[in-house]
């Protein structure tokens, strides 16, 4: 009895040991490529890496996604079990915190060996994956920060909105529309760290400086005049109160709260798709005073090498497949944002549908002389903690709990700048 | 000697066999326990004397993370003091209500089955997100609770879970309204309180209140006493109902401990300090269990002591 059952389970074992992939895969190398995204996002990449499996028999890839909320729990953990993904997707704001903790592995040796093959990209978007001069993530796509509004709406009150609109024609506008539907404007309102540092690039500032060891300006003005006009707008209606959202989802967000919403230019499709509406995009509001154009380009997204991957050679390989071949952009086009390499933008733009056309054409304005300057160098890894802080100094001014608004910034402005020099002496 | 041995042999192979087979069946049950929470749980003691940011090895620090948590956060007390007043106001109100409810439904008429699972109902979806995100619909400023106001007159513009005044109180009452379980408890318990007590108590002219006070409330005691430990752990660890429907918002009012446990651990990584924040609460929790059982000898009845 003992003995059957012991030859049983070794059978059982010898078996298990047969149908492991290694030995079914034989030769092949296996790379994990993790990424976030919506579900048009995931049905494409999944089509992706079977065109990608297709053309280089000799790798197998093994494929994980998650939504963008997930992703930023399931990666650490992934990470801190020694089984980071070979490949995986990075956003700008996690970037230099990955890097400096030595996850991502360094791409220059790849770009000066030619295995990824930069050189129909820009200097500038090269440059938007390095942290202190390295090479560490590729950018998958170019888009820009947008407003998206909707246009069915406008068109009914016989509105518009210039491409470049002023805070001051924005406003009417915001107004207009509040009056005759009754939808009200989160931008302004919202007073966020992402919105206030595109108040601060109207004057030439960013919200931290060039090292991370601290703010990037040293007047209170700037948060004050922020505060002081979403109290503004939430005193005339026309900005939505704190605590008064109905929307479940950001989607829902603009059919029942608010006519205009600050997204990014890539999500145009996602929007009209999740709401059915009418949905065009105008650039952000510039401040009336402004020095300086606040927009800028931005990678949409990053894909990285992780620097304890044993197959780092197929890894890249992948990398440079989406950077700079057409049969990956016939299949993705330009849901990852508009194609770094001018090469694969040339052949993807004929292509594409009405809705992706647009986007490009967005880009495009962006990108003239006037309309945009330098992307900011990547947010320190305190930012999280200093862009909570500024919720709650916010949160406090929306509720009508503060009285002095210029001391209050200075109080968020003391904390923050302590907080990031302690991060910076760790 | 030797007659007597071997029937005793052949018997240990044969426990020894049956006790191999009993290790094998539970084998899944002790892997899920060391595996999910004895090294889950020895862990998160040494992290909680770390500073363990997940992307690199933790580091030791010694107590800083609770010199930090005591001195420093000041979110850290706001949770703290929005836990504790969640858990009691909503523990006794809870237990209140339910009770009530056991009360009611322990008489039997055709429909008592009926409504038993009706009530029930809302504590097997408890936990669910889909509720939490029925209750933020139903209290959103032009949801189902202000029209049904508007319908009486009454002012129908209150953002419930907007107002720091009302968000708490909102998520409270979802929260009271899952007492099916410790209603069942009590339902239970009043069908065991023995029919002759009440008859004597009639005989003797006692009236329902009255003996509701001198028979059943006694008779319920150690059920309320298990009832209560059951909550008071529970309403500590409160996190669903504040994380899917207000995140903390507004103000901070509804900013339960393990919200802000959450996100220091997860979004912002400090992982060592959530396991310092983890291992405060499970002190504060032991505490306010010895404290509920050391009361216990002055307000629970035990019939079998006979006293």
């Amino acid at each position: 009895m003992k003995k059957r059952i012991l030859t049983a389970l070794a059978a059982a074992v010898m078996l298990c040991l047969a149908l492991t992939p290694a030995a079914l895969a034989e030769e092949k190398t296996t790379i994990n490529i993790l990424w976030w995204g919506s579900q048009t996002r995931h049905d494409l990449t999944v089509k992706l890496i079977e065109k990608f499996e297709e053309l280089n028999p000799d790798i197998d890839v093994v494929m994980d996604y998650s939504d963008w909320t997930g992703y930023w729990t399931k990666l650490p953990a992934q990470v801190a079990g020694g089984q980071t993904p070979d490949v995986f997707q990075m956003d700008y704001a996690y970037l230099s915190q990955y890097a400096e903790n030595g996850v991502l592995a360094p791409l220059d040796g790849y770009i000066a060996d030619g295995s990824l093959d930069m050189s129909n990209v820009s200097e500038n978007v090269v440059a938007s994956g390095q942290v202190k001069g390295t090479t560490y993530a590729i950018s998958t796509g170019t888009n820009a920060p947008a407003m998206l509004y909707r246009k069915d709406i406008l068109d009914e009150l016989g509105l518009t909105l210039p491409m470049n609109p002023t805070m001051s024609e924005y406003s009417a506008v915001a107004k207009a529309v509040y009056e005759a539907t009754g939808l009200r404007d989160t931008y302004v309102t919202d007073c966020s760290a992402v919105i206030f540092r595109i108040h601060l690039r109207n004057y030439g500032l960013n919200l931290y400086n060039d090292e991370g060891t601290a703010l990037g300006f040293d007047d209170p003005k700037y948060l004050v005049n922020m505060w002081n006009i979403a109290l503004q707008a939430q005193e005339e209606g026309w900005g939505l109160q704190p605590g008064e959202a109905t929307a479940v989802t950001a989607f829902d967000s603009m059919v029942v709260d608010a006519w205009s919403r600050f997204q990014n230019s890539n999500e145009l499709q996602a929007y009209r798709d999740a709401t059915g509406k009418d949905i065009a995009m105008v650039m952000l509001p510039s401040m009336d005073d402004a020095t300086t154009p606040a927009l800028f380009l931005k990678p949409a997204m990053f894909w990285c090498v992780a620097e304890e991957s044993d197959v780092k050679d197929a890894a890249v390989r992948f990398i440079d497949f989406f950077t700079n071949s057409t049969e990956c952009f016939d299949i993705v086009g330009i849901e990852r944002a508009v194609p770094i390499s001018s090469e694969m933008r040339e052949y993807v733009t004929p292509s594409l549908d009405e809705v992706s056309q647009e986007v490009i054409q967005y880009i495009d304005f962006v990108s003239q002389p006037g309309m945009s300057s330098a992307l900011m160098p990547a947010d320190p890894a305190a930012a999280s903690n200093v862009s909570e802080l500024l919720d709650q100094y916010s949160e406090q001014v929306r509720y009508g709990m503060v009285d002095d608004l210029e001391a209050a910034a200075r109080e968020f402005m003391d904390e923050a700048n302590a907080i990031l020099a302690e991060a910076a002496n760790k | 000697m030797q007659k007597s041995l071997r029937p005793a042999r052949s018997l240990s192979s044969t426990m020894n066999l049956n006790n191999v087979a009993g290790y094998v069946f539970i084998l899944p049950f002790i892997i899920g326990l060391v595996v999910f929470t004895a090294i889950p749980f020895f862990t998160s003691l040494y992290l909680s004397f770390t500073d363990y940011n997940v992307l690199t090895p933790a580091k030791w620090v010694g107590l800083q993370n609770f010199r930090k948590m005591f001195f420093e956060d000041k979110l850290f007390w706001t949770s703290f003091k929005v836990t504790f007043k969640f858990a009691f106001i909503q523990v006794p109100i809870k237990l209140a209500v339910s009770l009530l409810v056991a009360l009611v439904l322990s008489r039997a008429t055709h429909l008592t089955g009926f409504y038993r699972s009706a009530f029930y109902i809302p504590s097997l979806m408890g936990g669910s997100v889909a509720i939490a995100l029925l209750w933020k619909q139903l209290f959103s400023p032009n949801g189902a609770i202000n029209q049904l106001l508007s319908v009486f007159g009454l002012p129908s513009n209150t953002r419930w879970l907007g107002d720091p005044n009302t968000a708490l109180g909102t998520l409270i009452a979802l929260g009271v309204w899952q007492f099916g379980s410790s209603m069942l408890i009590f339902l239970a318990a009043i069908k065991n309180i023995p029919a002759s007590y009440h008859e004597a108590a009639i005989v003797d002219g006692a009236g329902p209140v009255r003996r509701f006070f001198a028979i059943t409330l006694p008779m319920l005691t150690p059920i309320l006493f298990f009832n209560l430990v059951n909550q008071v752990i529970g309403a500590f660890q409160a996190f669903n109902s504040s994380y899917l429907i207000t995140q903390g918002k507004p103000l901070n009012t509804t900013l339960y401990y393990g919200v802000h446990l959450y996100n220091r651990a997860f979004n912002h990584y400090e992982m060592g300090y959530g396991c310092a924040m983890a291992w405060f609460m499970l002190l504060i929790i032991a505490f306010f269990t010895a404290l509920i059982f050391r009361s216990s000898s002055a307000w629970v009845y035990y019939e079998s002591e006979g006293k």
